[in-house]
C-alpha cells in the first residue's frame, strides 16, 4: 500500500471518529494528530477502527508518539511489515 | 413546598415512520397515511414479520446534514432530530448555531436503548473475540447514553436520566417531567423517548414471542380493537416536547400547543407481559385525580392500543370500568396502525399525536377496523377524521412489566 493510498485510508477512518468539523481535503502528512478534534475517548475509537482496517494489531500506548499523519503512515507501514 | 405550578407544552419534535416533522406527521395522520413498509435494515427471509414502520435512511441522513449533525447511535440519532425540532419550535435552538446554554432538564424514555450498537459489539465479539469489540462500547450502549447525548449537544444542564419501562417509557418521561415543573424543581423540561430496535436479534426476539401480526399487508396489518387483529407491529422513532412552568412561558411569549393537567401511574404486580385491568385503572384513575376532572370530561382517549389480543381487550374492560356511561360516548383511538407500536417511543409520538389533535380540534380515526371485537365494545371511530368535542385528552401507555403510564392533556386556553 502507498503512502497516498494509507492516507486516504486515514482520512475516512478519522472523519468517523473525529470529534470536530476537520475539511478533511486538506489534511496532509504534515498534520498534527492533535489538531484532527481527538480526545481521551475518540482516541480510543481511532486506534480500533486503523487496527481493524489495516488489520493490525497494537496498544493504544503506542501511539503515543505518533504526533503527525506521517508519523502514523510511517508507525502503519512498521506494523504492517 | 409552594403551590402547584401550571405546566404547558412550548414545543414538539418528531422523527418517525409517518414524518420528520410534526407538521408532515399531522399531515400522513389527518389523510389516513401510514409508514409501515417492509424493513430493509434487516434481511428477514428467515422472519414471520417482515414489516414495521421504519424510517427512510435517507430521511435520517437528510435531517441530520440539514441540522449539521453527525451520525450517531440510532436511537441516539433519531432522538437528536427530534429534540432539535421541539427546541427550535420552542425558540430555544436555531439548527447551524451552538446551543444556548440552560438549566432546562431532559427525562426521556426508552425501551430498547442502544439496540444496534449493542448488536455491533456483540456480532464483532462472535466474530473477532474480545479484540473485535469496540473500546466505547460502553458509552455507547450504557442505558443513560440518550439523555446524556442530549444534554451534550443541546446544552441542558438541569436533571437528566432515562425512564425504562418498556411501552411505558416515555409516558412516564413525560409525568416525570410534569411532576418536575409542576412541584416547582425546575422551568423548562425536554421530555420524550426514543427506540430504534431494527437489528437482527431484538426483532428476532419480537418475531419468536409470538406477538406481532402475520398480515404481510402493511397497510393493513395493525389492526387495534379489530375482531380479526392479529398482533402488533413495531416501528422505530423518537418524540420530544417541551414541557414549561406557564408564568415562565408566557413571560418570554412562547407559543403554547397545550396544557399537562394530570398523570397517573402504577405497576399491576401480577406478570411480566399479560396486562391487568386492575393496574391500568388504577394508573387512569390516579391520572384523573391529578387532573381535578371527572371522567366524563374527557372528549378523546388515546388508547395504547396495540393491536394484540390482549392488551386491547385489557385496555376496553379497564376504560369501561374507569369511564362508566361515559365510554359509550368518549371516542376512543389508537395511532398505532399509523407509525407501529414505537416501544419505548410510543408515549411520546401519540401524546405528540394528541398535543395536535387538541390543536387542530379533529380526532384521527382508527384504521383497518371494519370489524370491531365486541369484547372490545368503545366508541372507535373509523373513516375520516371528525371533529374533538371538547379539551381533554386522556392518554394511556402500558408496557410489559406491568407498567401503566396515563398523561390528561387540555386544549391550550387561547
Amino acid at each position: 500500500m502507498t503512502d497516498q493510498e494509507i492516507l486516504e485510508k486515514l482520512r475516512e477512518i478519522m472523519k468517523t471518529s473525529s470529534q470536530e468539523e476537520v475539511d478533511w481535503d486538506v489534511v496532509v502528512p504534515d498534520s498534527t494528530i492533535d489538531g484532527l478534534g481527538f480526545d481521551s475517548l475518540s482516541i480510543l475509537d481511532l486506534t480500533y477502527d486503523i487496527q481493524q482496517e489495516f488489520q493490525v494489531e497494537f496498544e493504544a500506548e503506542e501511539m503515543v508518539k505518533v504526533a503527525t499523519v506521517k508519523d502514523m503512515i510511517e508507525f502503519l507501514k512498521a506494523k504492517s511489515a | 413546598m409552594s403551590e402547584k405550578k401550571r405546566v404547558v407544552v412550548t414545543g414538539l419534535g418528531i422523527a418517525s415512520s409517518i414524518g420528520m416533522t410534526a407538521d408532515s406527521f399531522w399531515s400522513s395522520l389527518s389523510s389516513g397515511t401510514t409508514g409501515i413498509r417492509p424493513i430493509t435494515q434487516i434481511a428477514t427471509d428467515d422472519f414471520r414479520t417482515r414489516i414495521g414502520g421504519e424510517i427512510p435512511q435517507e430521511q435520517i441522513d437528510s435531517s441530520l446534514k440539514e441540522l449539521g449533525f453527525r451520525p450517531d447511535e440510532r436511537s441516539v440519532s433519531l432522538a437528536h432530530i427530534a429534540t432539535a425540532q421541539a427546541l427550535a419550535d420552542a425558540g430555544l435552538f436555531t439548527a447551524g448555531e451552538p446551543p444556548v446554554r440552560s438549566e432546562a432538564g431532559v427525562i426521556y424514555g426508552t425501551g430498547v436503548g442502544a439496540a444496534h450498537s449493542l448488536y455491533a459489539a456483540y456480532a464483532a465479539f462472535a466474530e473477532k473475540g474480545m479484540k473485535g469489540v469496540r473500546p466505547t462500547t460502553v458509552p455507547r450502549c450504557m442505558a443513560n447514553s440518550i439523555t446524556a447525548q442530549l444534554s451534550m449537544k443541546f446544552g441542558l444542564t438541569g436533571p437528566n436520566y432515562v425512564t425504562v419501562c418498556a411501552c411505558a417509557s416515555a409516558t412516564t418521561a413525560i409525568g416525570a417531567a410534569f411532576r418536575m415543573i409542576r412541584d416547582g424543581y425546575a422551568t423548562q423540561m425536554l421530555s420524550g423517548g426514543s427506540d430504534a430496535f431494527f437489528e437482527p436479534v431484538t426483532f428476532a426476539a419480537w418475531n419468536n414471542l409470538g406477538v406481532m401480526s402475520r398480515d404481510p399487508d402493511p397497510n393493513r396489518a395493525c389492526k387495534p380493537f379489530s375482531a380479526d387483529r392479529d398482533g402488533c407491529v413495531l416501528g422505530e422513532g423518537a418524540g420530544t416536547i417541551v414541557l414549561e412552568n406557564l408564568e415562565h412561558a408566557l413571560s418570554r411569549g412562547a407559543a403554547i400547543h397545550a396544557e399537562i393537567i394530570g398523570y397517573g401511574e402504577s405497576s399491576d404486580a401480577k406478570h411480566i407481559t399479560s396486562p391487568s385491568v386492575d393496574g391500568q385503572v388504577q394508573a387512569m384513575r390516579a391520572a384523573i385525580k391529578c387532573a381535578g376532572i371527572n371522567p366524563a370530561e374527557a372528549a378523546l382517549i388515546n388508547a395504547h392500543g396495540t393491536a394484540t389480543k390482549a392488551n386491547d381487550e385489557t385496555e376496553a374492560s379497564s376504560i369501561r370500568e374507569v369511564f362508566g356511561k361515559a365510554a359509550d360516548s368518549i371516542p376512543v383511538v389508537s395511532n398505532k396502525s399509523y407509525f407501529g407500536h414505537m416501544l419505548g417511543a410510543s408515549g411520546a409520538s401519540e401524546t405528540i399525536a394528541s398535543i395536535l389533535m387538541l390543536k387542530n380540534g379533529k380526532v384521527v380515526p382508527n384504521l383497518n377496523l371494519e370489524n370491531p371485537d365486541p369484547a372490545c365494545s368503545l366508541n372507535l371511530p373509523t373513516g375520516s377524521t371528525i371533529d374533538l368535542q371538547g379539551d381533554i385528552v386522556v392518554k394511556n401507555s402500558f408496557g410489559f412489566g406491568g407498567n401503566n403510564a396515563v398523561l390528561v392533556l387540555k386544549r391550550a386556553e387561547s
